[in-house]
């Protein structure tokens, strides 16, 4: 009998996977950030299904409520990309 | 008085017996999830008509009193069909994606924080039962961790738009928003360091005999500054500054778009006022002052909520907006060595009754 875990575990692996490879992929810089962070909350559900709950909050809370906001301060210094000039 | 309290008794046995049961505890805590968050919705709803009402008597005006009678009850709901039946603009040079999930991003955080609000805790036969739709052992850290991604809502909308007041509305939020978490992170630490727990049940709890607001007032004004700065309200709604930046983060929404954005506003202050009442006034601790008098606890919650919401918006009434230089100045020099101050404060006051 397989273990009902493997679903979640199996959106949570797409969902990452894939905004992992968009963070590479993304034209603009916004997108990227944006997809590294989808990325982080991800690995925050890979922590809730280890049933580590505070590593999992922790994660969201430093990673995404902190490192996430620095790169998107950063980013929005920058310049929105060619179209716009 | 005796059978009142006899049916709320009876009904909160039923609840226990279907809160106790293993099979049907997830639907029961689904149903309780839905009501929740409906009322809270609710809440939101009085929270705006009231906002109305009663900025319109600190001002000398009089209000919404054309729909609904003479107390303009109804006002919202036309408020709400107009925005139904609007135009929903999507600008050209706007990011689509971003556009449209910064509305949706901010009530999730939003709801997510509903969560774990406990609203009573009932001890029967020994028991203990919290009235919350999940009771965690960490529930005030994931709340904080959660109210943090409201941030990414202004951000996406200030850049997805595609207009300069809405980004430099979005990068005054993250700006300030990267200077008051740390006051609200530290002062909600030394409320956890008082009462040895990170639950909010138990934090409650601890608060049976003495309020926080009274064991660490200055944590209380910290606390209760951050969270302001927090919700965006005045005197610090430097992200939507009508007169400098037309509406702010939220210029180039429109019709239903606009709606959820600005109730997702009012979501997040409800639940300020829930947390507030919860962390610093007691929650369901009644005063003592009433005597025999039963009042169940959540009542006492809810009119404890009630209470922070008029001062928000008596606040909102009474003073101006700062300027965005003055917010982070006030951030970073009073606001954190102040929460610092008072975690040693409550660490030494905690150690001292342990």
């Amino acid at each position: 009998m397989i273990d009902l875990q493997i679903i979640p575990f199996a959106i949570i692996s797409i969902i990452m996977i894939g905004s992992s490879i968009m963070v590479v992929k993304s034209k603009e810089v916004v997108h990227s950030a944006f997809h590294c962070i989808i990325a982080l909350m991800s690995a925050a559900g890979f922590y809730v299904l280890l049933s580590a709950q505070f590593i999992a909050v922790v994660q969201i809370l430093v990673y995404v409520g902190a490192i996430g906001v620095m790169i998107l301060f950063a980013v929005m210094l920058t310049n929105r990309g060619p179209e716009v000039e | 008085m005796g059978i009142f309290v006899d049916i709320y008794d009876g009904i909160m046995n039923l609840l226990v017996i279907f809160f106790s049961t293993w099979e049907l505890a997830p639907w029961v805590r689904g149903i309780l999830g839905g009501l929740v968050i409906g009322g809270v919705f609710g809440g939101a709803l009085v929270m705006v008509y009231l906002e109305r009402k009663f900025l319109g008597d600190i001002q000398s005006r009089i209000g919404p009193n054309r729909v609904g009678g003479r107390f303009g009850v109804l006002q919202l709901i036309a408020d709400a069909i107009k925005l139904f039946t609007k135009e929903d603009i999507i600008p050209a040079k706007a990011d689509k994606w971003l556009f449209i999930g910064a509305p949706i991003v901010a009530l999730t955080s939003g709801f997510l924080m509903v969560v774990v609000i406990p609203f009573d805790l009932l001890i029967i036969k020994g028991n203990e039962y919290a009235v919350a739709v999940s009771r965690m052992d960490i529930s005030i850290l994931y709340l904080e961790a959660v109210s943090g991604l409201a941030i990414f809502a202004t951000f996406m909308a200030g850049w997805g738009s595609g207009s300069k007041y809405a980004l430099l509305a979005g990068f005054r939020n993250i700006a300030k928003m990267i200077g008051y978490e740390v006051p609200l992170g530290i002062s909600i630490i030394s409320v956890a360091v008082m009462a040895h727990s990170l639950d909010i049940v138990e934090i409650v709890e601890a608060q049976s005999s003495i309020w926080f607001i009274i064991a660490q007032p200055v944590g209380f004004v910290v606390f209760g500054i951050a969270l302001l700065a927090d919700v965006g309200r005045i005197p610090f709604d430097q992200t939507e500054a009508e007169e400098e930046l037309v509406a702010g983060w939220a210029t180039e929404y429109s019709g239903m778009r606009w709606g959820l954005a600005f109730f997702a506003e009012y979501f997040h202050a409800v639940v300020g006022a829930f947390v507030v009442s919860l962390l610093f006034l007691g929650g369901w601790n009644g005063l003592p002052l009433i005597g025999n008098l039963y009042i169940p606890g959540f009542i006492w919650l809810i009119v404890k909520t009630i209470m922070v919401m008029m001062v928000l918006i008596w606040i909102r009434g009474a003073l101006p907006r700062l300027r965005i230089d003055q917010v982070i100045d006030v951030g970073w020099k009073v606001l954190i060595p102040l929460a610092l101050l008072n975690l040693i404060w409550s660490t030494i006051i905690g150690l001292m009754w342990a």
